[in-house]
């Protein structure tokens, strides 16, 4: 395939791309939403995936196993915690317009310049090789694909021509996407947008190659793998050396997991770029799940590319190198153009993060210190920004390519990549200790920040540049003037590391010991202890404002923002502002605390932090506060909010004792009505016989020559209202004896229930044909025997049967007596075809004096005790009662008792004359 | 209020397991070949697989947009 051609299309693609972003950022419709959806968002973050991943992974898998999945594997921990830390960084970057890593420490460490300058300049130096590797794939791909050489000895200046003119290109297109215009909160949607485009094409591309050469060049996984382990060295990687994956494996996931968000172009698209904070919580699992799917082929196609190409191809062309190999030019470019999108978005936006870094913490606060320049007079200032950042741009670049010039041909595109790892986990230590902690000083974080930077030049830049010839080679081997001690890749004795653990390791341990131990042994300025709360605790802007106490007019705020967003967006933006706060924008010209730091943060949003403070440090005047009044503010504000804490927890308390107190009320009021109810009842049902007795025996003493017919009817009604009275009397007490006797029956022996069905049935014979009423009795068990006490069940028998007779209509009435097995348990029935019980009633019938209807008009017809009892009685046996209609209008009662186990009842039926009636 | 510290808890578990179980020394029990396939390939990308479906079942479970709002109080 000829270069040009190949040129053609990898610009007409990424022309392709930047009419997506331009689409994204121009039209209202479905497109400009695009970034409002947590996919795009995900997609973003797998900027993660450079051409490191896609060509390096390859190269690394070819040589040395699984060992490229600590990269992938220390991001999908990080994400595990994405609702803890993620969050946080999220939020705290938020609340303070922070607008790159640099901007977060600078911000949190007191917004000093130095700090964020510091932090920027080791995040340039840092990525300098990282870009250089990106512009070094990019080019041994395009000349492998026009070539056919896939070898590491090209010759130079091919090679050379290739990086620079892609270089040069990635240039223009960084500065298309990343500085077109200024906006406040540094928001590029269209670069998002694009992004997420080529990271679809990352994972297309790649799965299709490794499709091709799982199922076109071999059989399927199983083939392969098979044929794999039929080559001794590949074997040797499937068994791995035998100690196994060590320290280095560690380390790897260590330094990754730090990685995705120290890096200036992830810190850009997952904190900077994101819209909506719950798009973490999706991203959490997707963003693994993506880094997963990319991984899921580098294996096989490092097999496949160490069985089938020659010995001397270089790996890291591997995914190239396949398909041309086996004669499919067209997947060849497919493979091109994924490494392509990999290589270019990572460059498109590591640059512009790094240029906003350059231009807001190093280049502005200088310009603004210099006073000839006049800068804080010139009335627009947003292209000479833009101007700054397309310049850092190119500058950054220009090193990348002088950096591959210089040295890369020497590492392989891994190794590069990880030295980059290492420098940016140096601002980790500051990051996490700055956001958890409030004891965390600026002299801290300075110091831990620079030690570790110091210790990852001597351990890694310096080695690599002494590698590629530029210094003395015995420095590696013998140490610096023939020190042993402090050879840079076993530095104090520590040998037998790789060069990126023991870097790592070093550094990492040495940036924290300093941080901690300076922060720890410093006083901190009460401005910036109160600064550290208010960043850890993310307080509201309100609180803030009130620790620096400064005043300015609201025209020269105005016109400062003006000149760096334009002075519609600031006056946009202050009307927001103010009707949120409820002041008129128009005739406010007094500008109070809040108000200045919405200022200032609005400028920190375009500018940085460190710029923004100085910009408007000169515009406001500042009441100095003191010491004293400083520590009264976060004392007060510590108390209340301690206090509000226990406030909280004692409502709690409180509602939870209301809850029980008026649940225990509401129950208490149920059993005071019982009460009522029981003593009105009682009072009723003994009063009545109680005065028919006595007015019928005056009517006999007061009138002594009564007709014998009548004296006897008299007699009669005496003699059976005393009867009335007694049976009340003897249920009350029935019934507070078994009430006092508890959940147990007074006797427990075998009862045949079929002999006292019978008993029952006869005792209530004379009830029934006195009534009228016709009882049929059906045994179906016998003998039923159950464990229990035989009078207590007779007595429900006899109260059931009298119910049925008494709401039997006389003449017609019908009851039936019915005992049956059920399973393990016996069902006593009586129904009869009386008027029945409504539904709602079934349950209430077995409540003391409950007597259905309406009691005023309807004579009661007993004393409402006789089902209470029952009801109790079966409980104690351990059975239930209850109430059903039966089918013809009437109600059924139905008693269910379990059966006494089988030897028990044979005894019973031994002994089964002694329980005959009496 | 529970539920959050619930799910906090439950995903710095994940966290845990992830870290332990992926890396070295329990990766480097596994060895040699299943069915022809690497073994510690196979192992690694199942693992893998299992604690990303884990993180999803917890992160998307019990967190409607309205839950959401609600527990972040103020907003940007």
């Amino acid at each position: 395939m000829s270069q040009p051609t190949i040129v053609v299309v990898a610009i007409a693609y990424l022309l392709l791309l930047f009419a997506i972003a331009w689409a994204v950022e121009h039209s209202s419709g479905r497109i400009s939403r695009l970034t409002g959806s947590s996919i795009v968002y995900t997609l973003s973050l797998a900027v993660y995936c450079s051409s490191w991943t896609f060509n390096g992974g390859v190269g690394k898998a070819s040589q040395t196993g699984l060992d490229f999945l600590p990269i992938y594997l220390g991001p999908t921990l990080v994400f595990c915690l994405a609702p803890l830390l993620l969050r946080r960084m999220l939020r705290i970057s938020q609340a303070n317009r922070v607008t790159s890593i640099s901007d977060l420490i600078g911000s949190r460490f007191g917004k000093s310049a130095s700090l964020a300058a510091l932090v920027t300049l080791i995040a340039v130096i840092g990525l300098v090789p990282y870009i250089a590797l990106q512009l070094k794939s990019i080019s041994s791909g395009l000349i492998a694909l026009s070539s056919g050489v896939m070898t590491h000895s090209l010759a130079g200046s091919i090679m050379l021509d290739g990086a620079f003119w892609s270089a040069i290109v990635l240039t223009i297109f960084a500065m298309l996407f990343g500085s077109r215009s200024i906006r406040p909160g540094e928001h590029h949607p269209g670069m998002v947008v694009a992004v997420a485009a080529e990271s679809i094409l990352k994972l297309v591309s790649l799965t299709a190659i490794g499709l091709f050469v799982v199922y076109g060049l071999y059989g399927g996984f199983g083939d392969l793998f098979t044929e794999a382990g039929k080559v001794p060295e590949i074997r040797m990687i499937f068994d791995q050396i035998p100690a196994g994956y060590g320290y280095n494996w560690i380390s790897m996931t260590v330094l990754a997991a730090l990685a995705v968000f120290c890096l200036p172009r992830q810190f850009q698209v997952m904190v900077v770029e994101n819209v909506d904070d719950r798009h973490l919580n999706r991203a959490a699992w997707l963003f693994p799940l993506y880094l997963l799917l990319i991984n899921l082929f580098v294996l096989p196609i490092a097999f496949a590319g160490r069985m089938m190409l020659p010995e001397d191809t270089d790996p890291d062309n591997l995914v190239l190198a396949l398909p041309y190999a086996t004669g499919h030019p067209m997947l060849a470019l497919i493979a091109f153009l994924g490494g392509l999108s990999a290589a270019a978005s990572m460059v498109v936006v590591e640059t512009t993060a790094l240029s906003l870094m350059v231009c807001n913490d190093v280049v502005m606060p200088a310009l603004l210190r210099v006073r000839r320049l006049g800068l804080s007079s010139r009335s627009d200032l947003t292209r000479l920004l833009l101007w700054i950042r397309r310049a850092a741009m190119v500058v950054i670049m220009a090193l990348g390519y002088m950096y591959m010039r210089h040295d890369s041909a020497q590492f392989a595109l891994v190794s590069i990549g990880l030295m980059s790892f290492v420098a940016v986990a140096q601002f980790a230590p500051a990051i996490l200790c700055g956001i958890y902690w409030r004891g965390a000083t600026q002299a801290g974080a300075f110091a831990g920040i620079t030690s570790g930077f110091l210790i990852w030049c001597y351990t890694m830049l310096l080695p690599s540049f002494a590698r590629s010839g530029a210094l003395d080679i015995n420095f590696l081997v013998d140490g610096p003037f023939g020190i042993a001690l402090l050879k840079p890749y076993a530095l104090f004795g520590l040998a037998g590391l790789d060069p990126v653990t023991h870097s790592a390791f070093w550094s990492l341990l040495i940036n924290t010991a300093m941080l901690v131990a300076v922060s720890l042994a410093g006083r901190q300025h009460p401005v910036e202890r109160a600064r550290a709360a208010m960043f850890v605790g993310a307080v509201e802007s309100g609180e803030a404002a009130q620790i620096w106490r400064r005043t300015a007019l609201v025209p020269d705020l105005m016109s400062l923002t003006a000149r760096f967003i334009g002075r519609e967006k600031a006056a946009a933006a202050y009307a927001g502002f103010a009707r949120s706060r409820g002041v008129d924008p128009a005739t406010a010209v007094q500008a109070d605390a809040e108000t200045v730091l919405f200022y200032e943060r609005l400028l920190a949003g375009v500018i940085g932090a460190a710029s923004a403070r100085v910009l408007v440090g000169a515009i406001v005047e500042e009441e100095p506060l003191g010491v004293d009044e400083m520590m009264r503010i976060l004392d007060e504000t510590s108390r209340l909010i301690e206090a509000n804490r226990q406030l909280e927890e004692k409502s709690q308390e409180l509602e939870a004792a209301t809850g029980e107190l008026k649940e225990a009320n509401s129950r208490l009021q149920v059993l005071d009505r019982l009460k009522d109810d029981f003593v009105v009842t009682v009072n009723h049902e003994l009063r009545t016989p109680l005065a028919s007795i006595r007015a019928f025996s005056e009517i006999l003493r007061d009138h002594p020559h009564l007709p014998d017919e009548e004296r006897l009817e008299f007699l009669r009604i005496v003699v059976t209202e005393s009867e009335r009275l007694t049976r009340l009397i003897n249920q009350l007490l029935d019934l507070s004896k078994i009430e006092a006797t508890g959940s147990m029956p007074a006797q427990r022996a075998p009862v045949d229930l079929a002999q006292v069905v019978r008993e029952s049935a006869a005792a209530v014979q004379q009830v029934f044909a006195r009534s009228r009423v016709e009882l049929r009795i059906e045994v179906e068990a016998d003998p039923a025997v159950v464990i229990g006490d035989r009078d207590r069940l007779v007595q429900v028998v006899i109260n059931l049967l009298g119910n049925a007779a008494k709401f039997s209509p006389p003449g017609s009435g019908r009851a039936v007596l019915a005992l049956r097995r059920t399973g393990r348990d016996l069902e006593l029935s009586v129904a009869d075809n009386g008027p029945g019980i409504r539904a709602e009633d079934r349950e209430v019938v077995f409540e003391r004096f409950r007597q259905l209807g309406d009691t005023m008009n309807d004579k009661p017809q007993g004393a409402g005790l006789g089902l209470a009892i029952s009801h109790r009685i079966v409980t104690q046996h351990g059975g239930r009662i209850w109430v059903e209609g039966a089918e013809h209008g009437g109600a059924v009662f139905k008693v269910r008792l379990a059966a006494a186990p089988r030897s028990r009842a044979r005894a019973a039926e031994r002994a089964g004359g002694s329980y005959l009636p009496a | 209020m529970l539920r959050r510290t619930a799910r906090r808890d439950r995903m710095i578990g994940l966290f845990a397991a992830g870290a332990v179980l992926l890396n070295p020394p329990i990766l480097n029990l596994v060895g040699g070949t299943v069915f022809g396939w690497p073994a510690r390939y196979l192992y690694f990308f199942l693992a893998w697989a299992v604690l990303i479906a884990a993180v999803a079942v917890v992160s998307e479970r019990g967190g409607g947009p309205a839950d959401e709002r609600d527990r972040d109080g103020q907003r940007r």
